[in-house]
């Protein structure tokens, strides 16, 4: 069918710069779709793939070998102490669950909004949030020194008698970060089914043909299965939508409900959250340019989708500014003098390096994406979601370091020394999460092709028009 | 070829296959249903397909969700184990609201998720015929399928004649699957089989490794430390012992040896200790530790141990005992008497004395007169 008879005809009046942009460049049609997207688990990975792969689960060993050392040492080898018991364990961790948020934010949110461009790019950071969170859950997990009881965590009947403190915002976060998990995992995987099912029906190789039949359940595209996907689907993406907002903000809680000066804030959870959002995007799109490039993808995830990106990062970065403005005012509003001691503590203290880092990264930097020709540019875009990375790192630490180090106590006050061990395990996670975002590229679909086959132009039956 | 499960009639894209529907399905051949490689809108209204129940189903399971996370945490922070934080009540339920939305959301995904697979779409199954169609390379990718399943008395030519004329572009005969929809005995058998025989192995595996192995203590870095225990060997000193004797002739501060061998030496000393409140405290403190167990509380010779204990131990009370001279009663502890051991180690010097005293006091409270009364 003709794509463009099926348009509306008013379409075709407005002028060029009204018009929805394209979501592909030239001819895309489902079929061709699955030749681009699905060819890749059947082709040999090239050269640099193995590079990139042997460099990330290099780092991913390290991590790993020093978790183990961590384990058998014990938590001694870290740098935190008294004071600062949250050391990089629950920085890494806040980190990395914010990096898992644009995943959820762009499947979800942008799906209830009918953001169509959010198809092209949605799969990718699902699979991106799932790793992120992975890596987030190690954290706590080695950070509460015992690992093998972590299971006290959860409240189940026991010998002892006790339950866990239902009051604590620790214990919400178990919760939180649990069912955001499990919720991002059955969204990322209940979208592959038909992805998976294409896949099954493509290969005749004597290995993945079982695989990908078993793992796509026999799927088969029954206009009565497509029915009920959808509304599962849109179900789903509404839960997640509540959900992804109140993951960071319980996060924030672990925080904000202390009597810790820097830390006790009402701006906490949606400072978190749009930091959580901020980070996310970042790392997405400093992915997916890497991705379009080596894969040639460039048709599907097009400059469209990266200056979309941009743009959101852009705002983000903006209300980051806005957050840390109000954080200063509200420290200098409350007349308490420890408060206004902590906030001189990020810009001026031993860590004030640290202050303006952040800053300079999450509100400085960004601000070039005003410019068209920085969001158009790979150059400029690769060096503000590095500097948006760094400063959410940095960002946490701040937080969680200069915050803690010099309380009410002021005997208690010492500088916060990170070790090796917290270095490699940091550099470890992001062996992990690059190994993890390798290999799915490899062997899963990239592109969420189903999605986008539904939306194609002429895609679905005239006689409702298209659905923009 | 055996009985026709299906006829299958290929289309190009979504316009063909919509328009085909209603002519197909107003010659009520059999049951309709369609294969379509991305969700088409208005397939399900033009099959006739009824409304997916699932929002209900999630919008059930999601209050259930909340109000099981509320019970819960009702039912161990205020009933079960009541533990007061931050000085709240112990059924202040603002705190609970948290964990209740993320075990809404937790019941609600799955009931979603597992809803639609598991029970409206009654999926993973592997064993429908359509999987082993041609045309599913097709349906998964860009084809749509418009498929007239057998029902009743099924004429599989009147199918196909009725979807040609509806334009399909193919037509595939899709035979009966030999064997039942269902897993065949013979398969779950098989499957029974193969689980039984992998909880076999890994048992045996986890069995060999627990032997082989040694449980190794993790982090057991602060139980094993660089350090000396009591009463264990060193190779440092020459004797072997960790813990080194003290010189010879050594004597503890307070642990002089007193110079008496008998009771009648020790008749002669006099209490060196001034009668006040300080020595009396410390005499009644010493006496409760290591006296009172058999000379009773008041000295009467009537202890808790009585019972377990053969001897029977001295009435300090009596006339007998109230005539001795304090040195007696001194030498008595030092000596010990009878079946009663000496108490020189355990009581210094002072204590000693102490006691003494106190033994004194205890005399005369349980003898006292009208004009000891201030």
């Amino acid at each position: 069918m003709n794509p463009e008879a099926s348009m509306p005809a008013a379409a075709n009046v407005l002028p060029e710069a009204l018009r929805a942009p394209a979501l592909t460049v030239g001819k895309v049609t489902p079929g061709s779709l699955d030749d681009q997207v699905l060819r890749f688990p059947a082709l040999a990975p090239p050269r640099k793939w193995y590079i990139a792969l042997a460099c990330t689960s290099l780092l991913a060993a390290l991590g790993m070998a020093l978790i183990g050392y961590t384990f058998y040492m014990g938590i001694g080898v870290w740098g935190n102490n008294s004071p600062v018991f949250w050391g990089f364990g629950i920085i890494n961790f806040v980190f990395w669950v914010g990096i898992g948020h644009a995943g959820t934010l762009i499947s979800a949110i942008l799906f209830i909004f009918r953001k169509r461009w959010r198809n092209a790019i949605a799969r990718f950071a699902e699979a991106m949030t799932i790793f992120a969170v992975m890596c987030a859950g190690i954290f706590p997990l080695i950070h509460v020194g015992r690992p093998w009881v972590s299971f006290w965590l959860f409240p189940y009947p026991n010998q002892r008698g006790l339950w866990v403190n239902f009051r604590s915002p620790l214990v919400w976060d178990v919760f939180a970060v649990s069912t955001y998990f499990s919720v991002s995992l059955m969204f990322w995987y209940l979208g592959l089914l038909p992805d998976l099912a294409s896949l099954r029906d493509r290969t005749d190789s004597r290995i993945r043909k079982p695989i990908y039949t078993l793992l796509s359940l026999g799927w088969r595209g029954s206009a009565g299965h497509w029915q009920h996907f959808e509304k599962a689907y849109l179900l789903l993406a509404g839960l997640a939508t509540g959900l992804v907002l109140s993951v960071h903000s319980v996060v924030s809680f672990d925080f904000a409900t202390s009597i810790v000066p820097g830390w006790h804030m009402t701006i906490f959870p949606p400072y978190f959250v749009v930091g959580a959002i901020f980070a996310g995007f970042a790392m997405v799109l400093m992915v997916l340019i890497v991705v379009r490039e080596a894969m040639d993808l460039k048709n599907l995830i097009t400059d469209f989708h990266l200056e979309v990106m941009c743009k959101v990062i852009l705002g983000m970065s903006c209300l980051m500014g806005y957050a840390y403005a109000v954080e200063a005012f509200t420290a200098w509003y409350s007349m308490n003098p420890v408060l206004h001691h902590t906030f001189l503590n990020y810009v001026t203290g031993t860590y004030g390096w640290a202050g303006w880092l952040t800053m300079a990264c999450n509100v400085l930097l960004p601000q070039l994406l005003w410019f068209r020709k920085c969001r158009r540019s790979y150059p400029w875009m690769i060096l503000v979601a590095v500097a948006v990375t760094i400063g959410m790192w940095f960002e946490r630490f701040v937080i969680i370091v200069v915050s803690l180090h010099q309380d009410y106590l002021p005997s208690a006050w010492h500088v916060f020394k990170p070790t090796l061990v917290d270095y490699g395990i940091l550099l470890g996670s992001f062996g992990i999460f690059f190994s993890l975002v390798l290999l799915f590229a490899r062997v899963l679909p990239v592109i969420a092709t189903t999605e986008l086959k539904a939306d194609l132009p002429g895609s679905q039956p005239a006689h409702g028009g298209s659905h923009e | 070829m055996s009985e026709t499960f299906a006829v299958l009639g290929l289309f190009d894209d979504a316009d063909a296959l919509m328009a085909a529907v209603p002519k197909v399905r107003a010659a009520r051949l059999g049951r309709l249903e369609a294969y379509t490689p991305y969700p088409v809108h208005g397939l399900d209204q033009a099959l006739g397909l009824r409304r997916s129940p699932l929002g209900g189903m999630v919008m059930i399971m999601g209050v259930l969700g909340a109000l099981t996370a509320l019970l819960f945490q009702y039912w161990t922070s205020a009933v079960d184990y009541p533990l007061v934080t931050g000085g709240k009540a112990a059924t202040s339920w603002q705190a609970f609201v948290p964990i209740m939305f993320e075990v809404m959301v937790l019941f609600a995904t799955f009931t979603a998720g597992l809803g639609m697979l598991l029970l409206l779409n009654r999926l993973p199954f592997f064993g429908h015929p359509v999987l082993g169609s041609k045309a599913i390379r097709g349906i998964t990718r860009d084809r749509f399928v418009l498929s007239v399943e057998a029902e009743g008395s099924f004429d599989p030519a009147a199918a196909q004649a009725a979807l040609e004329a509806a334009g399909a572009l193919e037509i595939e005969h899709l035979p009966a699957p030999a064997h039942g929809p269902l897993f065949t005995a013979d398969a779950i058998q098989r499957s029974l089989l193969g689980i039984a025989g992998a909880c076999l192995v890994s048992g045996l595996m986890m069995y060999g490794a627990v032997k082989l192995f040694p449980v190794l203590p993790p982090m057991s870095h602060m139980e094993d430390q660089p350090r000396l225990d009591p009463q264990k060997p060193s190779a440092f000193f020459k004797d072997g012992r960790g813990m080194q004797m003290p010189v010879a002739g050594t004597v503890a501060r307070g642990c002089l040896p007193p110079d008496i061998s008998s009771p009648e030496d020790a008749a002669r000393l006099a209490n060196p200790l001034p009668l006040d409140a300080a020595v009396l405290a410390r005499g009644r403190t010493e006496y409760r530790i290591h006296c009172a167990q058999c000379h009773g509380a008041l000295g009467d010779g009537v202890p808790t141990l009585t019972a377990a204990y053969g001897a029977k131990p001295a009435n300090l009370l009596t006339p007998a005992i109230r005539a001795y001279p304090d040195g007696t009663i001194y030498g008595t502890i030092v000596l010990g008497k009878n079946a009663m051991p000496s108490y020189a180690a355990d009581l210094p010097e002072d204590a000693r004395w102490a006691v003494v005293h106190y033994v004194r006091a205890l005399q005369r409270a349980q003898n006292a007169k009208a004009e000891d009364l201030p």
